[in-house]
């Protein structure tokens, strides 16, 4: 399942670039999140709980960071275990471009699901994790600039 | 946290405490040991949990037990007991309109809601009526020939099974 | 005159849809014993992967929470079971026990077993099991499977091949050298599944004090499940009773063993309490078996004149991880490769088969084992030939069918026939359906741009199977079943019998063919099944053996009674037994039809007044009795479909307009029954042919596992099925009957299929692919 999207963020790159490796930040962005610890520079563990159509869980998660360039993109990387939910796994490229006194941050995500939220259908899968994404970026952006986000689509 | 409920369930004055997700197949099978309603998917899309509320069939599993307070239920156990059903009953044993029995009570259910809509349903409208009535062992025939007799006796014909 | 014992043939009513009418059903799912728990399964959500990270504690001390259990803790209590059998040489499979303990070997294998007060605390606690699983590379597709370097589907075999089989006659490839023709195909079938609107249940009741285990299940075979207890739970025989109540469908999918019923009965010997399982619809379609799933390369050899000479077939079968047990999953396949060209006078025929290991749900034996996939296959081909001949389906049939009088006969694939009735049941379909108006109607049609197509389909079923079916291979599956009949103090007649009810009407047709024996209505024979404690051990209801196996021991069981009732009447009334017979209720004069004495008058003195019977006399009202087929090795029968469908080539939508029947399953016990089980029998073949499959993506994700999107027939789109019937009853057995339960199963979509595909044969598409999905058929058109 593909996801593609662009959020129009009122803050610089290297603003968005630090928001995106600091972990409060994410904390405060990531829908259902009940903790975050950072393990690397990289990487972090995340234990998310949601509610996928009937189906909730807590996943237990990790993120990693590759593919730096720095203040322009990298891939995040997670797979997430939601026990009788199932599983989410997934890469997703980022890409920040400058646009007057906004960010334009650009995302392809390529994502994987399986266990009960595969058998559910991808419908249902689809436009939740549309309706996540919606709110991690809600969020994140916030958390970075402490107003509501401009969506672009 | 359970939720004080009342409620009409085949006459009787019912009063519960229900957990807020409780489903009114739960309350029924569970509280009130009305086992004729039964549980196919759990998703409203195969009919054997069909009961009558207010008078509609609805899906018991859909249904919410706190929903439902205030209201009038009847299952299979009251409509069998009033005797409102018994040709329909009885054309479904001439027709061995049934094999398992699981789906029965959802069959009775639909087809005693599309005769009081419709009392001379056609073939196709009897079909179109018990498309969200799942059957695995009759094939459905059987079943679309019991209803078809039974509208054809209440409407004073004679209701020969072809 | 004695009136005639005629309730054999006659659609007697069941007396057990009454109560289901009258919504008092008894389904294991609506048993509640004291103190009982539920369980829940937290199941894998990864088709193939090693297990990290297992945490149950918070879970454990969940509220509700009674017990959780793990491999580590449960498997322990269970001898692991292996789907392997003897007859089948060479085949492998390795062992299975409850809980995945730390590989998870397909989407919806159980991991952890939580027991709580309610299944929705059960529930709440499997979502606090932290399961970390790290994933492998999914074995998902069968040829794929094969490729050298593939890694191994499950632990414990040494390749994917499960099981490998070759039939050759010896002038197979002499006769593809001679033929004149030769039509080929590669066909597909889907995965698809049992869907029993009850799902699979079981409520597991031990009682420590007194070692007796009550397991109250779901299933068609309660025999071979005390069997299977006692064995791999330590038990004797003796202390487990299997009772199989009202069952919401089975089909063949509720006479596995299945690692959540092992769990629930491992629980309730361990906490000593009852212990319930109920599948919700979700985990049905991750743990119940998958059916088919077959890809089938064929050929077949003609002659100039249309007369088949040979078929040549390669059959490679999709089974999940392991091999079902005790039935193993590769008899679906040794059928498919045995039945093809079952009906006609093919004298050379090679058969390859592969049964090949996945990571997927495991499939096995449902309704019509192998049948339709061998009949699609022919029958298709037959069409195939048939239009290149530029010949009539039914005149190229009516060439190649076997004659009727040209039996016993032994197929090219070694089956031994004792009489069918093809070329009858041929002539009566072709005059039942008014074929040369259809046709007529066909061509008028596509001239508006309506596409009809009408298809058929001759079958062989097989039925009433002996020892040599699953005995032979060291299955403790019972080919006999027993009877015991008791003439009650009152004069009323009881019967307890081996063979099961789920609706078929089982019991209505022992009734009749008791009564028949003893002089009484059916009414009057009360027929207990599905308790191995209050009946006698048999093999229940697998493989349409109930009818014929079943029956003829009711009969046989009927008949040692009869002798009872009249020796003792001879003694009491003084009266030379030879000169006495049963008839409404009573000892009459076998000549005068005059009544002696009422079968109510002999319990009554049997019972209460042994006294006064002459010195000596056996006052016994009981008999038992057992019968195993010792004949043909199974009472094949026969019989032809026909499917007139209306293929919308704009949407690829195929509308079911008609279907037909004519079958012979030897002498009718019971016509209504019979002609409802052929027609339910015929939807459930008509659902996979044109909506049913169980879709998987590649990484072993089944994608479509809840009822909202796995599609099955309803009403509102099946046909209207007409029936008729030829009896040629066996020789073999007294009753003559055969079985039936699986015929309208056997032959459905392949008469479907070609029927869709004489719809399209104007627009030179072809479809070979089941389910006939819109999307295929407009793929076929060239349309996507």
């Amino acid at each position: 399942m593909e996801l593609l999207g662009s959020q129009n963020l009122a803050a610089t790159p290297d603003q968005v670039w630090a928001a995106l490796f600091d972990r409060d930040v994410l904390e405060q962005a990531i829908p259902g999140c009940e903790s975050l610890e950072q393990t690397s520079d990289t990487s972090f563990v995340a234990v998310v709980k949601l509610k996928i159509g009937p189906v909730s869980a807590r996943f237990k998660g990790e993120i990693e960071l590759s593919d730096i360039d720095p203040g322009k993109s990298c891939t995040l990387s997670g797979k997430g275990s939601g026990g009788i939910a199932g599983f989410a796994k997934g890469a997703a490229r980022v890409t920040l471009t400058p646009e007057g006194d906004y960010t334009v941050l650009d995302y392809t995500a390529d994502v994987a699901v399986g266990g009960k939220l595969a058998a559910l259908g991808n419908r249902l899968i689809k436009s939740t994790a549309k309706k996540l994404t919606g709110e991690f970026f809600a969020n994140f952006t916030k958390a970075l600039t402490g107003e509501e986000e401009t969506p672009v689509t | 946290m359970k939720t004080d409920i009342t409620l009409t369930v085949n006459g009787d004055a019912v009063r519960e405490a229900v957990e807020p997700r409780t489903s009114l197949a739960d309350l029924l099978r569970d509280n009130l040991q009305l086992t004729g309603t039964h549980l196919g998917c759990e998703m409203g899309a195969c009919g054997a949990c069909l009961v009558m509320l207010d008078g509609a069939p609805v899906h018991a599993c859909l249904v919410l037990a706190v929903q439902a307070s205030g209201h009038k239920v009847e299952t299979i156990e009251g409509l069998n007991e009033s005797g409102l059903i018994k040709d329909l009953q009885e054309r479904f044993h001439d027709r061995n309109a049934l094999q398992c029995g699981f789906c029965t009570n959802g069959m009775l259910m639909s087809a005693q809601a599309l005769l009081s809509e419709n009392p001379m349903p056609s073939r196709p409208e009897i079909r179109e009526a018990l498309s969200g009535n799942y059957c695995r062992c009759t094939g459905y025939e059987s079943i679309v020939d019991a209803i078809s007799a039974t509208a054809k006796m209440r409407s004073g014909q004679t209701g020969e099974v072809s | 005159m004695i009136p005639s014992k005629n309730h054999i043939g006659q659609s007697h009513r069941r007396k057990n849809a009454l109560r289901h009418l009258a919504g008092r059903g008894r389904f294991v799912t609506d048993l509640a014993l004291p103190r009982m728990v539920h369980a829940a399964f937290v199941r894998s959500p990864m088709a193939k992967g090693n297990i990290v990270e297992l945490d149950v504690s918070e879970a454990a001390v969940a509220s509700g929470v009674v017990r959780v259990f793990t491999a580590e803790t449960l498997n322990h209590s269970c001898v692991p079971w292996t789907g392997t059998l003897d007859h089948f040489a060479g085949m492998q499979s390795g062992a299975q026990n409850m809980l995945a303990s730390s590989e998870v070997l397909w989407v919806g294998h159980p991991v952890v077993m939580i027991l709580a007060h309610s299944r929705a605390e059960a529930e709440d606690a499997c979502e606090l099991v932290m399961l970390d699983i790290e994933d492998e590379d999914a074995v998902v597709d069968g040829d794929a499977a094969l490729v050298k370097g593939t890694p191994l589907a499950a632990e414990g075999i040494n390749s994917n091949m499960c099981f490998q089989t070759l039939l050759e006659t010896p002038d197979l490839d002499d006769a593809f050298a001679r033929a004149a023709h030769v039509v080929e195909g590669k066909f597909t079938f889907g995965r698809h599944t049992a869907v029993t609107l009850e799902p699979r249940a079981i409520v597991a009741d031990f009682d420590p004090s007194t070692g007796q285990l009550d397991v109250h299940h779901g299933t068609q075979t309660p025999y071979q499940f005390q069997d299977v207890y006692a064995r791999h739970f330590g038990l004797s025989e003796g202390r487990v009773r299997v009772i199989a109540p009202d069952i919401g469908g089975s089909f063949g999918m509720k006479l596995h063993v299945y690692h959540e019923e092992m769990a629930a009965v491992a629980a309730s010997l361990m906490l000593g309490r009852p212990v319930r399982f109920v599948a919700d619809r979700l985990e049905s379609f991750v743990s119940d078996i998958h059916a088919r799933d077959h890809r089938v390369t064929a050929r077949m050899a003609l002659d100039a004149e249309g007369g088949i000479l040979a078929m040549d077939v390669d059959d490679m079968t999709q089974i999940g991880a392991f091999s079902s047990y005790p039935r193993t999953s590769v008899a679906e396949g040794n059928q498919v490769i045995r039945l093809m060209g079952a009906p006609y006078q093919m004298p050379d025929y090679r058969g390859r088969l592969s049964v090949v290991f996945q990571n997927k749900v495991q499939t096995s034996q449902y309704r019509a084992v192998g049948h339709p996939i061998a009949c699609a296959v022919t029958e298709a081909l037959v069409d195939r030939a048939a239009e290149l001949l530029d010949l009539d389906p039914f005149e190229i049939r009516r060439r190649n069918l076997l004659a009727d009088d040209a039996y016993p006969h032994v197929s090219a694939t070694g089956y031994q026939f004792e009489k069918l009735s093809h070329q009858a049941s041929l002539d009566k379909l072709h005059q039942m359906m008014g074929y040369e108006a259809l046709r007529a109607e066909q061509t008028a049609l596509r001239k508006q741009g309506i596409y009809r197509g009408i298809g058929i389909a001759p079958f062989v079923e097989i039925t009433n199977p002996g020892a040599s079916f699953y005995g032979v291979g060291g299955a403790r599956i019972s080919a006999q079943d027993g009877a015991v009949i008791r003439l009650t103090p009152a004069g009323d007649v009881h019967c307890a019998i081996s063979v099961t009810e789920q609706g078929q009407g089982t019991e209505t047709i022992i009734a009749q063919i008791v009564a028949d024996q003893l002089g009484v209505t059916p009414d009057q024979v009360k027929v207990t099944t599905g308790d191995t404690d209050n009946t006698p051990s048999g093999g229940a209801t697998w493989a349409c053996r109930g009818a014929g196996i079943g029956g003829e021991t009711a009969l046989r069981a009927g008949r040692k009674l009869q002798m009872q009732i009249l020796t003792l009447a001879g003694e009491i009334l003084q009266a030379d037994q030879q000169h006495l017979a049963l008839a409404s209720g009573a000892v009459v004069d076998k000549t005068t039809g005059q009544e002696r004495i009422t079968l109510a008058e002999i319990g009554r003195i049997a019972t209460y007044r042994p006294d006064t019977l002459p010195k000596g006399s056996d006052n016994s009202l009981t008999a038992a009795q057992h019968f195993a087929p010792t004949g043909y090795p199974f009472d094949f029968t026969n019989g032809i479909q026909a499917s007139h469908v209306e293929v919308d080539i704009e949407t690829g939508v195929t509308r079911l307009l008609k279907h037909w029947v004519v079958e012979d399953c030897g002498r009718i016990i019971n016509p209504l029954l019979v002609d409802e089980q052929i027609r339910g029998g015929v939807v459930q073949g008509l659902g996979p042919a044109v909506f049913e499959e169980c879709l998987y993506d590649d990484m072993g994700q089944m994608t479509n596992a809840s009822l909202a999107d796995y599609l099955v027939p309803m009403a509102g789109e099946m046909p209207d099925i007409e029936i008729a019937h030829i009896e040629t009853p066996t020789l073999d057995t007294i009753l003559g009957a055969k079985g039936v339960g699986e015929a309208g199963t056997a032959a459905a979509g392949a008469a479907a299929m070609n029927a869709v595909n004489d719809a399209l044969r104007p627009l030179g598409a072809r479809i070979s692919q089941t389910p006939m999905t819109p999307l295929r058929i407009l793929t076929a058109l060239g349309h996507v």
